[in-house]
């Protein structure tokens, strides 16, 4: 029975055709990960030596004021790409990956960009994850829409209920080939793309196999909800791709502007003129006021006193400080902001699959908002590590040879993202059991 | 009385689908999410226009504030350009979600446009744009398809294709007309689409030099016209298909194929063929030929060195503290006019790489009546890429006007002898922050909007004709039984 039911399926041309979109398109769509690793890659390997070369000539220019150096010295924090990334890009291609900072205020270079073309942005990424959560179910709807109805309609139904087989089980034999076909595809490009882009085999990828593997476990269900409503095949092929249209395109759209205009992060406005302002004020307000408010934040500094007249650098950098520390509160509210869009975000997609098994994907690839947020707190803290080790040289006065600048190379930021499999998975088994239960319960009496 | 048969085809076939009851279900559902899409539009622009308005007067309040101070320190000052958005992007937001929305504009630096939409959203951003373009660009498209299927194979299934053809209409009038009833139910969706864009339109027309009422016009010509196309081929598909079935999966593939995967494609293809420097090589490129020229920040520079040897020798004075303007002053001037040819030269180079990762994508337009409509669409609404690259034009351009002018006071009030920008001492009366240029955005031109998109224009004429020729002159072959 199974072999003739192999010998059909694969007798059909779409399968065909659906077998070479997809080796087609998940080719493609490996080998654009690919590049996408390797620019990134090799512009974070170029940082040590640019970093090294912009030290040597700086040092050379103005090695008789540390004060100076430092206003031009800058700093590479990198937020390395993982190999996952190639599956899953998520925001990765928005944000930039490497932080070239100096030691001036903090907020007004913590948020540059990365040069990217934002038309690339907009068409957005045709990355594996693109392909599982947007065009497999396609393929899946192509292949079993009509695997009942079809049936019936050619009259082969009732020949089949008189054979005294079991139906149902007949039913399901169809539908198991289908599952294991759309399985083998997905396993060949999962396979090869951990080849080519060079993943390592962690819990992070299998993590990944898992929820796509749920993932189409779910379409099938709903395919055999639909194809249990027992209606014609056109009404299935439209029922099932309204669906789709709906899950796949036009829901995560809608949330997606809804939880951006419940949400507008007008704060960054806000942030970025206060974090000015507060800097470039202090040239003409008391010194002794800017110095008592920098002694307050870093108490270790007041034995360094400020000289009556003249400049000073002491002086220069408790300004500078001034910009980061009294905008704080903007800032705050900006994070806080970005936080609710990210847990409203989450709490929405929990109940439709293809965004929570977005969103899923690119926490475990490390590529998503959150991750760039943690970088971008990360960063606030290199850049005090190294004001710290930095500050006491200028305000002695040292000469720039007194500091070890081979010690100052490219650090690396290490994120753990706090991923609940458990969690993310949870609806999506859920919804695919109470499809195939309520597809089955309805069908109870036939299925005998 | 030749086309009579092709409008009673149109009205009757109208009718029909207009009192299926599923119709009335999509209608519904679209006239909603149309009406939810546009006010939550609406609002965010106001919200968004409120919020770059008044982040743009507050930091100019801020500047005009300052006390008496050394110029520099207002050089350094700078001003933030926020990007005022084009009343329009609330019918279609083209590349908004991913641009830059604020930019800090100082002296001899040039900043990149930050905080985009995208940036600060999560990955379901990636999913695309809500708004009425999407609608009619992507959605529309699958309803034609879905409700003109069936238009020809219904017929020949049921047998009364034969029955007409029989009575004497020729085939190609069957298919006119029934394109013409299927333009005239695409209608009931897309018309008050275009209703939403005419209200914004005049609601909105107060809007300075934003040409709205003329982009309005070109957009709805530009969208009937797609739709036209559109019917057009549904049918000819529907007419070609051995049965319906056959009909409703070449169209569903075509879908997936002209407006998914072509245009994800021609993108990612164009920007791997293409790639462009990441803004640290770019920076590199910048600090290299900036060295190479002449750096005014280093007092040993042999190029700024010249330079003052000939300013010293037209002034016949031996010692710069003896010029009659303030020398560091001028020297910064100097340096600021080098490093912005230099910066605004690789600028275009980059502009030009991202140029050309976007020609694919332009070129396809002639094969691709979607990413016609899709680019023309956003160009009209003030959206495109090359609205956003005006901006930054426009902002490089007021950065540098803006630094000159400081340049200018420092060399006219500030003694030669000051060594320090601190204090009270060298200083600039407050009034002049009061009279330095304001940034104001100015709209891309509706003139050069159009002849930008010419070829999006042209392909959906050819397009619309070649349809209607195909129909006209090759149909009467196909099957009628």
């Amino acid at each position: 029975m199974y072999s003739l039911l192999i010998k059909h399926f694969f007798r059909s041309k779409t399968v065909w055709l659906a077998f070479g979109i997809l080796m087609f398109l998940g080719v493609l769509s490996i080998s654009m990960g690919k590049q996408f690793l390797n620019q990134k890659q090799a512009t974070i390997a170029k940082t040590a030596e640019q970093q090294q070369k912009h030290i040597e000539t700086q040092t050379k220019l103005y090695e008789d004021d540390i004060g100076l150096l430092l206003y031009y010295l800058k700093f590479s924090f990198v937020n390395p790409v993982e190999p996952l990334a190639g599956v899953s890009m998520g925001q990765s291609d928005v944000n930039a990956h490497i932080q070239n900072v100096s030691i001036l205020n903090l907020e007004g270079q913590k948020y540059d960009t990365d040069l990217v073309n934002p038309m690339r942005l907009q068409v957005g990424n045709l990355d594996i994850s693109f392909l599982i959560i947007f065009l497999f179910p396609l393929i899946i709807i192509a292949l079993s829409f009509n695997i009942l109805s079809e049936e019936e309609e050619k009259g082969t139904w009732k020949m089949i209920t008189t054979q005294g087989i079991s139906p149902f089980k007949f039913l399901l034999k169809k539908l198991s080939i289908r599952v294991v076909f759309i399985y083998i595809a997905l396993s060949i490009l999962l396979l090869l793309a951990k080849i080519v882009l060079g993943i390592p085999f962690s819990i992070a990828f299998l993590q990944i196999v898992i929820i796509s593997y749920l993932y189409i476990l779910f379409w099938f269900a709903l395919c055999l909800f639909v194809i249990l409503l027992r209606k014609s095949s056109n009404t299935n092929a439209i029922t099932l791709l309204t669906s789709w249209l709906i899950l796949v395109v036009f829901l995560p759209v809608l949330v997606n502007n809804y939880v951006s205009n419940k949400y507008p992060v007008e704060e960054a406005f806000a942030m970025t003129i206060k974090q000015r302002d507060a800097y470039h004020t202090k040239w003409d307000t008391d010194k002794k006021e800017t110095m008592e408010k920098f002694y307050n934040h870093y108490p270790q500094f007041r034995k360094y006193e400020l000289k009556e007249t003249g400049f000073s650098w002491l002086w220069y950098y408790a300004m500078q400080q001034m910009g980061d520390d009294e905008s704080k509160a903007e800032r705050d509210a900006m994070f806080a902001k970005i936080q609710k869009r990210q847990e409203l975000s989450a709490r929405i997609a929990q109940f439709f699959p293809p965004l929570q098994v977005q969103l899923s994907m690119n926490t475990i690839a490390n590529t998503d908002l959150s991750n760039y947020v943690a970088f971008l707190n990360e960063t606030t803290k290199f850049h005090e590590d190294i004001r710290l080790q930095l500050y006491p040289k200028i305000f002695e006065n040292q000469p720039a040879s007194s500091v070890n600048w081979k010690n100052y190379k490219p650090i690396f930021f290490e994120h753990q993202n706090n991923f609940n499999m458990l969690k993310s998975i949870f609806s999506l088994l859920l919804s695919t059991l109470i499809l195939v239960g309520l597809g089955v319960f309805r069908n109870l009496k036939y299925f005998r | 009385m030749k086309n009579n048969a092709i409008i009673l085809i149109g009205t009757q076939f109208f009718k029909k689908t207009f009192y299926t009851k599923g119709l009335f279900v999509l209608l519904s559902l679209f006239l909603a999410v149309l009406a939810y899409v546009t006010i939550s539009g609406w609002n965010a622009y106001q919200a968004s226009h409120h919020v770059v308005e008044h982040h743009q007067e507050s930091s100019r309040k801020s500047w005009e504030e300052n006390p008496d101070k050394h110029p520099h320190r207002m050089a350094h000052f700078g001003t933030f350009a926020f990007r005022a958005q084009h009343p329009l992007r609330i019918f279609d937001s083209g590349i908004e979600s991913y641009t830059g929305n604020s930019i800090f504009l100082e002296a001899h630096r040039q900043n990149t446009a930050n905080f985009s939409e995208a940036s600060l959203s999560t990955g379901l951003v990636r999913f695309g744009d809500l708004n009425v373009a999407m609608l009619l660009q992507l959605i529309l498209p699958l309803i034609i398809f879905f409700i003109g299927y069936a238009s020809i194979t219904a017929e020949r299934e049921n047998g009364t294709l034969k029955i007409m053809y029989i009575q004497g209409t020729p085939l190609h009038k069957v298919l006119l007309g029934k394109a013409l009833g299927l333009f005239l139910v695409s209608s009931l969706f897309f018309l008050p689409s275009l209703l939403a864009l005419w209200s914004v339109s005049f609601i909105e027309n107060h809007t300075p030099n934003s040409a709205i009422v003329i982009r309005s016009l070109f957009i709805s010509v530009g969208y009937i016209v797609f739709f036209m196309i559109l019917c057009c081929i549904t049918v000819i598909v529907s007419a070609k298909s051995t049965n319906s079935n056959k009909a409703l999966l070449s169209l569903l593939a075509s879908w997936l194929l002209f407006f998914i995967i072509i245009p994800k494609t021609a993108q990612v293809v164009g920007n791997s063929l293409y790639p462009n420097l990441s803004k640290i090589e770019f920076k590199a490129v910048i600090e290299e030929e900036v060295t190479k020229q002449g750096d005014s920040h280093n007092p040993d520079d042999p190029y700024f060195n010249a330079v003052r040897d000939s300013v010293l020798k037209a002034n016949n004075v031996t010692d710069v503290k003896d010029l009659p303007f303030n020398y560091s002053g001028f020297i910064m001037s100097k340096g600021e006019k080098q490093t912005a040819l230099i910066y605004n030269d690789q600028h275009k180079k980059l502009i030009k790489t991202y140029e050309r990762q976007n020609s694919i994508t332009d070129n396809l337009v002639l094969i691709n009546p979607y990413l016609a409509i899709k680019n023309l669409s956003m160009s009209l609404a003030g959206t495109d890429f090359y609205t956003y690259t005006n901006f930054l034009a426009q902002t490089e351009k007021y950065r540098y006007q803006q630094s000159q002018y400081l340049n200018e006071l420092q060399m006219k009030f500030i003694s030669n002898k000051a060594t320090s920008s601190e204090g009270k001492i060298n200083v600039v009366d407050k009034s002049y922050w009061k009279s330095a240029p304001t940034f104001s955005y100015k709209y891309v031109s509706i003139v050069d909007t159009i002849s930008n998109q010419i070829i999006a224009i042209i392909a959906l004429i050819i397009w619309l004709l070649l349809t209607i020729v195909y129909i006209t002159k090759f149909t009467n072959r196909f099957k009628i039984i």
